[in-house]
C-alpha cells in the first residue's frame, strides 16, 4: 500500500534515512522518542515536505503523481493540524460533503450524537479529547483505504484514548483491506492495534517486527554482574547497567528461559523496546 | 474546489462582528460622502475579508491538514483568486445598491448608466491589489506580508518620485499612455482595465502556484 525507499530528509544536523512498507490490510505503527523522525515520515508520505532523496509510493504511484481521486481514498489525522478552530462540526459536515464523494454523513452525525459532540460550537471551545475525536472521525468517514494518523491519542485521558481506538477498530471492521499507519508513543495503544511496529531512532529504522513477536518472543532479563558475565549474549539486543546489575533485552526469551532457569525473565513490551533500544 | 469555497464562506460568515462593523462603516461613509467613494471602500473591505481566509488557513498550522484533503495545491490557489473575485463582486453589488438608495434619498438624479463605468472601474483596481497581496501572503504569511507590502509600496512611491525628477512630462511614455486612456470611450477604457487586471491576476496566480508548490508544511 505504502512503500518508502531510502527516504532522506535533512534538517540541519538531523538526517532522516528510512525505508519501510505498509502492507494492505495491516495496521503499522511507528514508535520512537520525540524528535526521532516519526512526524517527518508522515509528512513525507503526505507530500507535505520535499524529500532530499528516495521515493515514496502509495498504491504503486509516486506521491507527486497522486490524483484528487487517489487522495480521496486517504484519511488523515494530524496531531497539530486540522480544520480551522473557528469552524463547528456542522460546518465540517458541509465541507466534507463537498470534498468527498463517499462522505458518510449519517455515520458522522451518529457518532457526534453518540459522543455528545456539540454540532454548532466552534472547535476552539471543544476539549482536547473532542477535538481528537473530530479529527479521527473526519479521516474515517469517507471510505478511505488508507488511514494515516500522527499521534491520534496524544494528550488524551484513558477514556478518550479508548474512544479513539474504538473508532479505528470500527474502521477496520468495516474495511477488510483498509490499512492504517499510526505514530504513537503510548505503547498500549500500539500493542492493542498494530500488526507490526517500526522503531525509529535518530532518523533511522532500528527495528521492524510483528507486534505479536515483540510481545511473545522479546523479554527482559534482570541479572547481577556475575550472571551477566556468564550469559550467552547471542540474543541480547540491548543492555543497560542498573544499580543491581544489568537489564538485558532479548529477542529470544525462550532461549534464556530454557538455558538459564535461575534468572529473572519478564515479558517484553513496546515501552521496553523503546527504552532498551533507544536509551542512551 | 467547492469544498474550499464552502470553508471560506463559512469562515467569512463567522466574522459577524467584522461584517457588522464593515456595513456600519459603509452606511456612515455613504451618508457622509458623496459619489463613488463607498464603492471603493466596500469592495476593498470585501477583498480584505477574502484574503483574510488565508490567515485562517495558516492559523494553528492549518495548511498542513488542508493540503492532505483531495485538492491540488494549484486548486487551492485558484480558489483564493475566485473567492476574492466573488467577494469583490458581491461587495460591489451591495455598495452600488446602498449608493443608489442614498443618492435617491438625497434627491440627486442618479443616472446609473452614466456612473456605471466609473463604478465598475473600481473592481479591476481592487482585484489588482488582491493580485499583489495573495502571493505575498502565501509566501510570507499574514504578519510578514504586511511588512513586505509596505516596503513594496514605499519602493514604488520612491521610484515614481525619482522617475518624475528624471523624466520631463513630454518624454514620459507613461503619461502619454495615461492621456491616451483618458481619451478612450468609457466602455473601451473599462475593457482595457479589466484586460490589464486579468493579465496581472494571471501572472500573480502563476507566482502563487509556484510559492505553494515549493512550500513545506
Amino acid at each position: 500500500m505504502v512503500k518508502i525507499e531510502n527516504l532522506i530528509k535533512n534538517y540541519g544536523d538531523f538526517r532522516l534515512d528510512v525505508s519501510m512498507e505498509i502492507l494492505e490490510g495491516r495496521v503499522t505503527g511507528i514508535v520512537g522518542k520525540n524528535g526521532a523522525g516519526k512526524s517527518t515520515i508522515i509528512k513525507a508520505i503526505l507530500g507535505l515536505i520535499r524529500p532530499d532523496g528516495g521515493k515514496v509510493t502509495i498504491g504503486g504511484k509516486d506521491i507527486a503523481q497522486l490524483t484528487v481521486a487517489d487522495k480521496e481514498k486517504m484519511g488523515v489525522a494530524l496531531s497539530d493540524s486540522g480544520f480551522s478552530s473557528y469552524l463547528s462540526a456542522e460546518d465540517i459536515i458541509r465541507i466534507l460533503r463537498k470534498m468527498y464523494r463517499f462522505f458518510d454523513e449519517s455515520f458522522f452525525r451518529a457518532y457526534c450524537s453518540q459522543q455528545r459532540l456539540p454540532m454548532n460550537k466552534p472547535l476552539k471551545d471543544f476539549s482536547t479529547g473532542m477535538k481528537a475525536k473530530i479529527r479521527v472521525l473526519t479521516a474515517i468517514s469517507h471510505r478511505a483505504d488508507l488511514l494515516i494518523m500522527d499521534e491520534p491519542t496524544a494528550g488524551l485521558d484513558v477514556e478518550a484514548r479508548n474512544d479513539i481506538l474504538d473508532l479505528l477498530r470500527e474502521y477496520l471492521s468495516k474495511n477488510d483491506n483498509g490499512s492504517i499507519l499510526l505514530t504513537s508513543h503510548i505503547s498500549t495503544d500500539l500493542e492493542g492495534l498494530c500488526d507490526d511496529i517500526y522503531l525509529i531512532n535518530d532518523g533511522r529504522v532500528i527495528l521492524h517486527e510483528d507486534t505479536d513477536a515483540i510481545l511473545g518472543r522479546y523479554g527482559i532479563l534482570k541479572v547481577d554482574g556475575k550472571a551477566y558475565d556468564s550469559l550467552d549474549k547471542s540474543y541480547i539486543i540491548g543492555t543497560k547497567k542498573t544499580a543491581f546489575g544489568y537489564t538485558c533485552f532479548t529477542n529470544e526469551k525462550q532461549f534464556y528461559l530454557e538455558n538459564y532457569p535461575g534468572i529473572v525473565i519478564e515479558n517484553g513490551s513496546i515501552d521496553d523496546l523503546i527504552l532498551m533500544m533507544t536509551g542512551d | 474546489m467547492s469544498g474550499l469555497l464552502e470553508k471560506d464562506l463559512r469562515l467569512t460568515v463567522k466574522r459577524k462582528q467584522t461584517l457588522v462593523i464593515f456595513v456600519f462603516m459603509a452606511l456612515i461613509m455613504g451618508i457622509s460622502t458623496e459619489g463613488t467613494f463607498i464603492i471603493g471602500y466596500l469592495v476593498m473591505l470585501g477583498i480584505i475579508l477574502a484574503i483574510g481566509s488565508i490567515s485562517y488557513d495558516e492559523y494553528d498550522n492549518g495548511f498542513a491538514f488542508l493540503m492532505t484533503l483531495p485538492v491540488k495545491r494549484k486548486t487551492y490557489v485558484l480558489e483564493k483568486y475566485l473567492f476574492c473575485a466573488g467577494m469583490s463582486a458581491v461587495s460591489w453589488i451591495v455598495a452600488v445598491i446602498v449608493s443608489f438608495v442614498l443618492e435617491t434619498v438625497r434627491g440627486n438624479a442618479v443616472s446609473l448608466a452614466e456612473e456605471l463605468p466609473m463604478m465598475l472601474m473600481i473592481v479591476p483596481m481592487m482585484m489588482t491589489m488582491a493580485a499583489i497581496m495573495i502571493p505575498l501572503q502565501l509566501r510570507f504569511g499574514a504578519e510578514k506580508s504586511r511588512i513586505v507590502l509596505f516596503v513594496i509600496f514605499g519602493a514604488v512611491i520612491a521610484g515614481s518620485f525619482f522617475m518624475k525628477r528624471l523624466v520631463t512630462p513630454e518624454e514620459s511614455s507613461l503619461q502619454r499612455l495615461a492621456m491616451k486612456l483618458e481619451g478612450l470611450s468609457p466602455a473601451l477604457g473599462l475593457a482595457v482595465s479589466f484586460g490589464i487586471c486579468l493579465v496581472l491576476c494571471s501572472i500573480s496566480y502563476l507566482c502563487s502556484v509556484k510559492v505553494m508548490e515549493r512550500k513545506e508544511f
